[in-house]
């Protein structure tokens, strides 16, 4: 009796440390396997394991033990059944994995935020970038006009990451919603750009924007050093200058670089 | 010393004191420590062509000279030092700062003492007098007393020094510091006032110039005492000028009068070669305050805790005593500033992107590929691209990190790193050949353009004499159409190019001077 319920369709068998289980399975998805047979289940079964993240050919084949011609039939098979989809992986364009139709792909898969279409949004990303760095650096002026007590005045020139977030929020210059993480490695991206510093302060548990006790802030600061002196000159900035020597092809007397930069 | 700093030293010299001169110094900036025979020897210049050049960079400090290695009886070795000759690179700054702390006497007393090298005080305050009336107005003249009380100004400051003496037995020369009277400035008669040089009068003079000859050959009470620039001073002083002009930039200009005055207040007390000045209370600090400046005590307060603060750690708090110990950290304040010197460059020559990834790296010393693309939030190509072009450059370099024993390359972590200290030294290198460039460039627009440079000397001194005797207008306009308009243009031009390149020079000078300092102090904190 239980080998027909299992031929049927209708029970999925399992193992525990006891023993074996049977489960029912419920209507909906025992109608959906009906019409293929135990491999495509199996493959079924492991695409439903992997969740959200998906899965790689190769690993569906060694997870199952079916070889390579099956495998792509199977996933086809179930594809234009509208059971699965492939989701291209942003790490490596080759790559696909599979995962269940209705499941939404994981952050590392397509890439969060930064990635539509597996493409790296660089504009968009500049443009945040922008965005944060012009907030941070009028709040700071406003701090300096303001013409208080210097531990006033820097104070107020910080902003917290939660701040910044809500303005660019308030902006709407963004399609997809961006959480606090991503403003913050936007704001990164201004600090390893020289333009923004950071503190973090120990904040009560509860106030908005803290995360585990602390707050990050950020405020704009201005370089410390002009342009160096060696980047004046057409030497610093020459794309043969381990060429150059004298009396040779490419010397100081002859320099093109030298003289459009004395012309000018 | 690098070959670049070779090329250099011999521009320098041959700028400076000609061929001869620039033979020798380069032959012994190559070849180390040598007796004078050897040097006649290997150079084959004559000896007496040797020794007068051995004068010249000793009188300069360039040359120095020592028991032979052989022991006591050997003849004595010659050495050139290869800083001391670079340093003649800085000698426009040099005047340009005495120009601003002590205006154009102390900038002429300078001037007259790196021209000369070592000279009394007697003659140095007869000759800036000479040159400070020739200058003025008619009917005027200079008080030698007003130069003398500008000569003891400097020498207060330490910024000139009494050059050691030389002892009879063939020791080696002392360092100046040695010598207790180092700064004392001789009693000197010292009366009169300076005297005009006048062209025309020198025919009806001429008794007059005999006796006169005969007064300057009095003995003002100061012979065998020679003064000569004491350059350390100066570099400390560019040293204190940079660390405020980096706080005014970062912070405000009250943190940077107080980053001044903290300086100044530790000019005497600190020696040259700490990392950090001598600590000084806030309450000292406080009473120091320039008078212009009246801020309140509980402001001050809050600078220092501001200034300590400030990530870049210019200030930094050692005790609570007497309101609160602070220092200058002059080795950080260097770093800080040579960093910002690496990454400007980078940022100049390769775009701002690669300027972020450079950061990047020196912020979080070790990263591998994919984490410097997700941090600096480049895409992987064009992040891959900068990369390999930095490494190329050899500012950035590549750490292995073997998984397992056999290295193999797909168990191995590849990193990212870079040196700040080596990165340093290689620009400084980079600086010396721009500079050494600059001044090729220079030499060979002056040569292509040496015929019309003549034509217009000639012209000049045509001019001069004929105005000098009392000519026409006609004869002047006649003399000045000699030169063509083309050729007035090409010479303005030419004038401008020259401008431009001696000024570039003292640009990168500076990149030099600040590269160098943070080199020597990372030394000296390393030892």
């Amino acid at each position: 009796m239980k080998t027909r319920v299992l031929e049927e369709g209708q029970l999925d068998l399992l193992r525990n440390s006891s023993g074996l289980l049977y489960r029912m399975k419920d209507a909906q998805s025992a109608s959906k396997m009906k019409g293929s047979d135990n491999q495509e289940k199996l493959v079924y079964q492991i695409i439903e394991d992997a969740g959200n993240k998906g899965i790689w050919t190769r690993d569906m084949r060694f997870k199952s033990n079916l070889p390579l011609t099956e495998v792509n039939k199977i996933l086809k098979n179930l594809e234009s059944k509208k059971l699965i989809k492939a989701v291209k992986s942003v790490a490596a364009s080759k790559k696909k994995v599979y995962m269940l139709y209705n499941v939404q792909p994981d952050r590392s898969v397509t890439g969060g935020a930064w990635y539509s279409d597996q493409d790296f949004e660089s504009e968009f990303v500049e443009v945040l970038n922008q965005q944060c760095f012009k907030f941070l650096q009028s709040k700071a002026e406003v701090a300096r006009d303001s013409k208080q007590s210097p531990m006033i005045q820097r104070n107020s020139s910080f902003a917290t990451s939660h701040e910044v977030w809500k303005y660019i929020c308030e902006l709407g210059i963004s399609k997809v919603d961006l959480s606090m993480e991503d403003i913050e490695t936007i704001l990164n991206t201004l600090i390893y750009d020289g333009k923004v510093e950071m503190t973090i302060i120990a904040a009560k548990e509860g106030t908005v924007g803290s995360v585990d006790g602390q707050m990050k802030l950020f405020r704009g600061v201005n370089p410390i050093i002009q342009p160096t002196g060696l980047v004046k000159t057409p030497c610093g900035l020459c794309p043969v200058f381990d060429e150059c020597h004298e009396g040779g092809e490419i010397s100081p007397s002859r320099c093109i670089y030298m003289t459009e930069w004395l012309n000018f | 010393m690098t070959a670049q700093e070779a090329r250099l030293c011999g521009l320098l010299l041959r700028e400076h004191f000609g061929e001869v001169v620039e033979k020798i110094g380069t032959h012994l900036l190559r070849s180390g420590a040598q007796n004078l025979r050897t040097i006649v020897n290997e150079s084959g210049t004559p000896i007496d062509l040797v020794k007068k050049s051995l004068c010249v960079l000793m009188k300069h400090g360039a040359c120095r000279f020592s028991i032979g290695r052989k022991g006591p009886g050997s003849p004595v070795e010659y050495q050139a030092s290869c800083e001391r000759i670079l340093g003649i690179l800085r000698y426009p700054r040099y005047i340009y700062t005495a120009k601003t702390l002590y205006s154009d006497t102390g900038e002429l007393i300078i001037e007259e003492l790196l021209q000369r090298g070592h000279m009394t005080m007697s003659s140095i305050v007869k000759m800036v007098a000479d040159r400070l009336t020739h200058n003025m107005e008619e009917g005027r003249s200079i008080e030698y007393n007003e130069v003398v009380s500008t000569f003891s100004k400097l020498v207060e400051t330490h910024f000139l020094q009494r050059c050691p003496p030389v002892s009879e037995v063939v020791t080696g020369p002392p360092t100046p510091e040695s010598f207790s009277d180092c700064y004392l400035v001789p009693s000197v008669s010292l009366a009169g006032r300076g005297k005009r040089r006048r062209s025309g009068e020198d025919v009806v003079l001429d008794q007059g110039t005999t006796k006169k000859a005969k007064t300057d050959l009095q003995t003002h009470g100061d012979e065998g005492i020679y003064w000569q620039v004491n350059f350390e001073r100066f570099h400390l002083h560019f040293r204190d000028q940079t660390i405020i002009s980096a706080v005014a930039s970062k912070l405000d200009q009250t943190s940077s009068e107080i980053v001044r005055t903290m300086l100044r207040m530790s000019e005497v007390t600190t020696t040259p070669s700490a990392s950090c000045t001598q600590a000084l209370s806030a309450n000292e600090v406080f009473r120091s305050l320039p008078a212009n400046y009246s801020i309140s005590r509980p402001i001050l307060d809050q600078y220092l805790t501001l200034l300590v603060d400030d990530p870049m750690e210019f200030v930094g708090k050692t005790g609570d005593s007497g309101g609160g110990m602070y220092v200058v950290n002059l080795h950080k304040a260097l770093t800080n500033l040579a960093r910002a010197t690496l990454e400007s460059v980078v940022q100049e020559k390769f775009g701002s992107r690669s300027a972020r990834i450079f950061r990047l790296l020196l912020r979080k010393r070790h990263l591998e590929q994919k984490q410097v693309e997700d941090f600096a939030m480049i895409p992987a190509k064009e992040a891959k691209d900068m990369l390999y072009t930095l490494m190329s450059e050899n500012l950035v370099l590549l750490q292995e990190l073997p998984k397992t024993p056999d290295h193999a390359p797909s168990r191995t972590f590849y990193l990212y790193t870079v040196n700040q200290l080596a990165t340093a030294r290689m620009l400084l290198q980079h600086c010396y050949k721009a500079v050494a460039n600059l001044i090729d460039r220079r030499l060979f627009q002056t040569k292509e353009s040496k015929r019309l440079l003549e034509k217009s000397q000639r012209i000049e001194a045509i001019m001069a004499s004929l105005q000098a005797s009392g000519a026409e207008p006609e004869q002047l306009t006649e003399v000045e159409e000699m030169i063509s308009a083309p050729e007035k243009q090409q010479l303005e031009s030419l004038r401008h190019h020259i401008n431009k390149l001696d000024s570039a020079e003292n640009q990168v000078d500076e990149t030099i001077f600040l590269l160098k300092s943070y080199v020597a102090s990372t030394a000296r904190i390393t030892r």
